[in-house]
């Protein structure tokens, strides 16, 4: 029992230490910039509680500047006082996309692959996050079944996750991008608490999650863990010759079977709880009654002997393995930009640079520019709009009159019109204009004019205030997860009537 | 396994990778992927990208929150590197912290973004973020005003940015490291000087 006290106790913490690792780095900035201390110029500022409240702690300290250098990051890759952390499969995932071995980050995966070697994929059951987001997935089918509502239960094969490591870091090596870094559930997991902290939004990141949550609960119960993790089957491979197992007393045993349901890795305990798949989560021997699944230590090398009929590996494997990694270092880079075509950085002539405040657009010859001060406008407040049009091959200015228009937006029906249509001339090669938006949302500002004898229109989008798309999103995928628990349900229904009528037919006959 | 189930498992493997590959958009090009403006000690782009494991430390590390991650929302192969928008917030080359080397090529893990020690010498030799590009329709000086705002603001002022009869601005491209000050600095909207990323081999 008390090892799952301590395990959710290390769980939540890594929850707490992202979090705090965020607030801290965010009090960093505000430090850097001479804030912290001036009660007026804190005033409204992201996390100005917390940051307060941390402040006489950290002022306290010997240097403050180095605690806050030494404490950074995220689970992907931290630095706790001083020490540089880094996720394995980071590193792996790096060497293999550079090809350029960067000793500081091997070094810095050091400790987690030690501790794996030693304690097996402990960091799955014990620090990932994405694991307790699964784990709680794990509890809301207990929930639906409860209410007597049956999911699907589709298993799929434990050995896909070890060929999605090998794809998914040879995509890596291909295309010169760290790939897992996008889609790796506690990279992404710790990223959006890290978000959600400095105010920036990450819906496209929550939406990954959702999927495969929604995934998880309605069609194949622990799917991302045990059959897709890249990282649970590289954690998986570094510590499979692990000296800590759970380890079955046989004579103790009862044969109850009681283990197997509650097993997270979704193993038999009884059978293959030494097999690379499990993690030691420890759920088993809290659930075995009469006590025979304990953690016991084994020195490989001693059990070596006995242990090698269950896990010696097929001389197919290893040659399939070396293949691979011969593979992986002869693979040349190919560029992503390559593949699709899209031009070297800094071809383009135009302006590279494109802060929210600015809109491009181009029409005929001419590059146009709209510029709004401020740069996301307040709403009911005057908001400056400056148009610069420019030829792209003369390198001059428009200097003829344009006609300009406001529009809003509206989801349904006529866009309402804020500004009508008004001539502009251009004041300092600029083409100028004031203009009010009543609500945050969406607008048009419609742009009329003369390119060699046609009448051009451009449309720009632009934002006023903060319209929330946020909401919507996660309506959305709170409706897509009804529509398929929906589906589900109808199928199900279907099977059983389709049973039933067979069952009477069988009767009938 | 029969083989059947080989190809269930194989349908299920490919519509996941397809699935994961086009979330994490790879290969695709953000928004504004063309032209970012990279951290102080940072590889060849190319190299960059590939290199570089999105952990966003440099990003927490930069004093003056210059460092903003590109989008992850977008879903493109450059979600979460980090890019400089110099209007927002520029590179101050570390000057007012404490610490030998740059905070942002201090924090990378990866080597991403390689060591640079805070000196005028090594920060000259190598940083290259971009460099400042004036555009003379905008700029107040060339257009019968007088500003000199840009030279101001430059940490390498005299070397990078000189200045010209009524304040005119003259970019020296040999020494401008393109930390963006002068691009913060400018009073003209549109801005008048703006940081470019150096041509590549």
């Amino acid at each position: 029992m008390w090892i799952q006290i301590i395990r959710r106790c290390v769980q939540a913490s890594v929850f707490l230490l992202v979090i705090a690792l965020a607030f801290l780095s965010l009090y960093a900035h505000y430090k850097a910039a001479r804030v912290i201390d001036d009660e007026q110029l804190m005033a409204g500022l992201r996390g100005e509680a917390t940051a307060k409240w941390i402040h006489p702690f950290i002022s306290q300290l010997d240097d403050p500047q180095s605690f806050l250098d030494g404490n950074k990051g995220t689970v992907w890759s931290m630095k706790l006082f001083g020490v540089s952390l880094t996720d394995p499969l980071a590193a792996v995932e790096t060497l293999s996309a550079s090809k350029f071995v960067h000793w500081p980050l091997l070094i810095s995966t050091l400790i987690p692959v030690v501790l794996t070697v030693l304690l097996g994929k402990v960091f799955c059951s014990w620090i990932c996050p994405g694991y307790v987001l699964f784990e709680l997935g794990g509890k809301l089918r207990k929930l639906l079944r409860f209410a007597e509502i049956q999911p699907a239960e589709i298993h799929f094969s434990k050995a896909n996750k070890y060929i999605f490591l090998v794809v998914g870091l040879l995509i890596a090596a291909i295309m010169a991008a760290p790939f897992f870094a996008l889609i790796y559930p506690p990279a992404v997991i710790s990223r959006i608490l890290h978000a959600w902290i400095f105010g920036i939004e990450l819906t496209g990141m929550l939406l990954l999650l959702g999927v495969i949550l929604a995934f998880e609960v309605f069609v194949s119960p622990r799917w991302w863990c045990q059959t897709m993790c890249p990282g649970g089957a590289l954690y998986g491979v570094l510590g499979q010759a692990r000296p800590l197992k759970v380890k079955l007393q046989k004579k103790a045993c009862t044969g109850c079977l009681d283990c197997i349901p509650v097993c997270e890795a979704g193993i038999n305990p009884i059978t293959q709880s030494t097999s690379i798949e499990c993690d030691n989560c420890g759920v088993c021997i809290q659930h075995c009654e009469p006590a025979a699944l304990k953690f016991a230590l084994e020195v490989p090398l001693i059990s070596a002997k006995k242990e090698k009929e269950t896990r010696s590996v097929s001389k197919k494997v290893k040659a399939a393995g070396l293949i691979f990694l011969l593979s992986l270092g002869a693979t040349s880079n190919l560029f992503a930009h390559h593949v699709l075509g899209l031009p070297h950085y800094s071809y383009k002539e135009n302006y590279p640079q494109r802060p929210t405040l600015e809109y491009p657009a181009t029409t005929g010859p001419y590059d146009v520019l709209l510029t709004s001060y401020p740069g996301i406008p307040n709403p009911n407040e005057p908001a400056n709009l400056a148009f610069y049009i420019k030829n792209r091959k003369t390198k001059e200015v428009f200097k003829e009159a344009v006609s300009i228009r406001v529009l809003q937006t509206s989801t349904f029906g006529e866009n309402t019109t804020i500004l009508p249509s008004t001539s502009a001339l251009p004041f300092d090669n600029q083409h100028k204009l004031q203009c009010t938006f009543p609500v945050d949302g969406e607008y048009i500002v419609e742009l009329t004019l003369v390119v060699e004898g046609r009448e051009e229109v451009i449309p720009f989008l632009m934002i006023a205030g903060q319209p929330t798309a946020t909401m919507s999103i996660i309506l959305t995928t709170l409706l897509g997860i009804v529509i398929l628990y929906v589906v589900v349900r109808a199928i199900q229904k279907k099977k059983a009537r389709r049973q039933q009528q067979s069952l009477q037919l069988e009767v009938l006959n | 396994m029969d083989r059947r189930n080989f190809f269930k498992q194989a349908a299920a493997l490919g519509v996941s990778i397809s699935g994961c590959a086009l979330f994490s958009g790879l290969g695709r090009s953000s928004p504004d992927s063309d032209g970012l403006l990279r951290p102080p000690g940072a590889l060849d782009e190319n190299e960059f990208q590939a290199t570089c494991i999105r952990c966003m430390r440099c990003v927490d590390a930069c004093p003056n929150h210059a460092l903003i991650p590109v989008s992850l929302n977008h879903s493109s192969g450059t979600g979460g590197t980090p890019n400089m928008k110099p209007r927002s917030s520029a590179c101050m080359l570390c000057m007012s912290e404490e610490g030998d080397y740059l905070k942002c090529t201090e924090a990378c893990p990866s080597g991403a973004l390689q060591l640079v020690k805070k000196e005028t010498e090594e920060i000259k030799e190598k940083v290259h973020i971009g460099i400042a590009d004036i555009d003379f329709d905008l700029c107040y000086s060339y257009n019968n005003w007088s500003c000199g705002a840009c030279f101001r603001a430059c940490p390498l002022a005299g070397e990078a940015l000189t200045l010209g009869n009524w304040e005119r601005p003259i970019v020296n491209p040999e020494a401008c490291v393109g930390c963006g000050c002068c691009e913060r600095s400018c009073i003209r909207y549109p801005h008048a000087i703006r940081v470019k990323k150096e041509p590549q081999a």
